[in-house]
């Protein structure tokens, strides 16, 4: 049995449209994921993310290379890949006519689950995903927000060893979230392998133990944040809060060309490239601009480093 | 088996909260004899002219074979309606082969197809007194059986490849037309021009429709019929292997 949870090795995805025009959704990506481990795929819109999710599971070819799931070659076993895995898909997916509870029900019985075990796992399920008030609701009389739930909340019916979200926390508000990422840590502590996509940065630098970053179907980066943030190459956050905005300070930020910046009320927060001791010059200037009430000076987030990668390359 | 259990469960949940569809696949081809079939029957004076039987025997085979067409298009579109609700991919990553999914929906279309069609031969033989040949039954069970199968796998194809909604309603309206009156359903044959009759020849509804007309009250000739067994059992193996490429084809 393979000690990891999934191989991949030059995969390619070419997708065609029209006779002429193809795109390389995926052009030659490898890496592996240990099992146990929560590894995150990052990068912008069109990056590649989601189609590699789906040749892992099996929903589409690749057009090159291979990928393996616990040792079982996706393109010909999906069968045995399909029997391991859990897929929580980006767009909503759940049983519309059909209540919250039967959804659960009918995923586990798809599962081979027994029936009697099957109810009280979904008793489990939406005590922890709060449903119960919702339990004999048909789906499609629910909201966006209860759907996505429902369906997030089959990924916890089964003990599947590898289980796939893409961008999972799409319309979940930030208690239930937070709840799940604990769930997601539980999981993975019990030896399950979750594989995600997210755009939301701070979810990941949360979350994984690994992290790749692609672009254009290609890895850019690849390691744990610690990692990561090396690859900043001298990039700092500063956050400052004034008793009252500066005028023309977002002109002034602007002008020290930053990574990043944003400007909350009256606080500011901007990532900069520069030596640590030309940042503390800045932020000494910075502090002569108003009455600071906070100052705040530390290293690069993945959200820094993402925006910087994806500008380089 | 676990699958095909798992998706007969799912489609009884969901069939049991749309009461329309059991009507659909229920009581409208019924409709069709009772009302359309009478009425013909009663308009040529109980007297049809073209064969030993009167129009409501000739016609029982025509709407048998009409209901696993209208089931089969019926189920087809559920695969829109999952597409729509996401859980059609979600459903391609369950522990299932291709096949196995679509084996489990028209195991499922055929349990309805074959309720439909004994409450139909039930009805005809009580209300219609149309003789049926109970001798030949097991025939009659595995047309059925073998027709629905064999149109829900050809509808697949198309509900698979198209992608939007409106284009599939137009061709299924299309064939609906070209396939149930470009055939023996509503009418015999041999009275037809012959550019007509070879069209209908050629046409499965026909295959399958013979068949079931001969299993059901007995007419027809026994060489023609095992030619049309056998090129409608092709036409449903063939739809089936094309149904799953489909399928495994999805992006």
């Amino acid at each position: 049995m393979s000690e990891y949870a999934i191989e991949v090795e030059n995969l390619v995805k070419v997708y065609h449209s029209g006779r002429r025009n193809e795109v390389r959704a995926v052009n030659g990506m490898s890496f592996r994921v240990p099992r146990g481990e929560i590894f995150g795929l990052l990068g912008p819109n069109g990056a590649g993310k989601t189609t590699i999710l789906k040749m892992l599971n099996t929903l589409i070819h690749s057009t090159g290379g291979r990928a393996r799931v616990l040792g079982y070659d996706v393109s010909q076993q999906p069968l045995e890949v399909r029997q391991r895995i859990t897929v929580v898909i980006q767009e909503t997916a759940v049983e519309m006519f059909l209540d919250a509870r039967d959804n659960l029900l009918t995923f586990a019985r798809f599962h081979g689950l027994h029936a009697v075990e099957a109810r009280r796992r979904a008793d489990v399920v939406m005590e922890r995903f709060n449903l119960h008030s919702e339990a004999n609701k048909k789906v499609q009389d629910l909201s966006g927000g209860y759907r996505r739930r429902v369906q997030v909340a089959k990924a916890f019916m089964v003990d599947t060893p590898v289980v796939f979200l893409d961008e999972f926390s799409t319309g979940m508000d930030p208690i239930l979230k937070r709840a799940v990422m604990g769930y997601l840590r539980e999981e993975a502590s019990r030896g399950r392998t979750i594989i995600l996509t997210t755009q939301v940065l701070s979810e990941a630098e949360e979350l994984c133990d690994d992290i790749l970053i692609m672009n254009k179907g290609r890895e850019v980066a690849r390691g744990d944040l610690h990692t990561l943030k090396l690859l900043s190459h001298g990039v700092y956050e500063v956050t400052i809060t004034f008793e009252e905005l500066p005028a023309a300070i977002e002109a002034y930020l602007a002008s020290l060309e930053p990574v990043r910046m944003e400007i909350h009320q009256t606080t500011i927060e901007v990532a900069l490239k520069a030596e640590e001791a030309r940042v503390l010059e800045l932020v000494a200037e910075l502090a002569k601009k108003g009455r600071v009430l906070r100052v705040e000076i530390s290293g690069a987030s993945l959200e820094d480093i993402f925006v910087e990668l994806m500008e380089n390359k | 088996m676990a699958a095909i259990s798992a998706i007969l469960y799912r489609e009884g949940k969901i069939r049991a909260t749309n009461y329309t569809f059991l009507f659909w696949d229920l009581f409208y081809p019924l409709g069709y004899l009772l009302v359309f079939g009478v009425g013909v029957n009663e308009a040529m004076g109980g007297a049809f002219p073209s064969g030993p039987v009167d129009y409501n025997s000739f016609f029982l085979a025509g709407v048998l074979g009409m209901a696993s067409f209208g089931i089969a298009a019926n189920t087809s579109w559920t695969f829109f309606l999952d597409r729509d609700n996401g859980i059609f991919y979600e459903m391609l990553t369950y522990p299932m082969t291709r096949a196995e999914y679509l084996l489990g929906k028209v195991l499922f279309n055929i349990g309805i197809a074959l309720f439909q069609a004994a409450l139909t031969v039930a009805l005809a033989a009580a209300l219609l007194d149309v003789r049926i040949r109970w001798d030949l039954l097991p025939l009659l069970t595995l047309a059925v059986v073998i027709g629905t199968a064999g149109w829900f796998y050809f509808y697949a194809i198309f509900a698979l490849k198209i992608r939007r909604n409106d284009i599939f309603n137009t061709v299924t309206s299309i064939f609906y037309f070209a396939f149930l009156f470009a055939s023996s359903m509503f009418y015999p044959l041999e009275p037809l021009p012959a550019w007509f009759r070879w069209t209908a020849l050629a046409n499965p509804i026909t295959w399958q429709v013979d068949v079931l007309r001969y299993a059901s009250i007995g007419i027809g000739s026994p060489l023609q019929i095992v030619w049309e067994a056998a090129a409608f059992l092709l036409f449903t193996l063939g739809s089936f292997a094309y149904a799953v490429r489909s399928l495994d084809q999805q992006e």
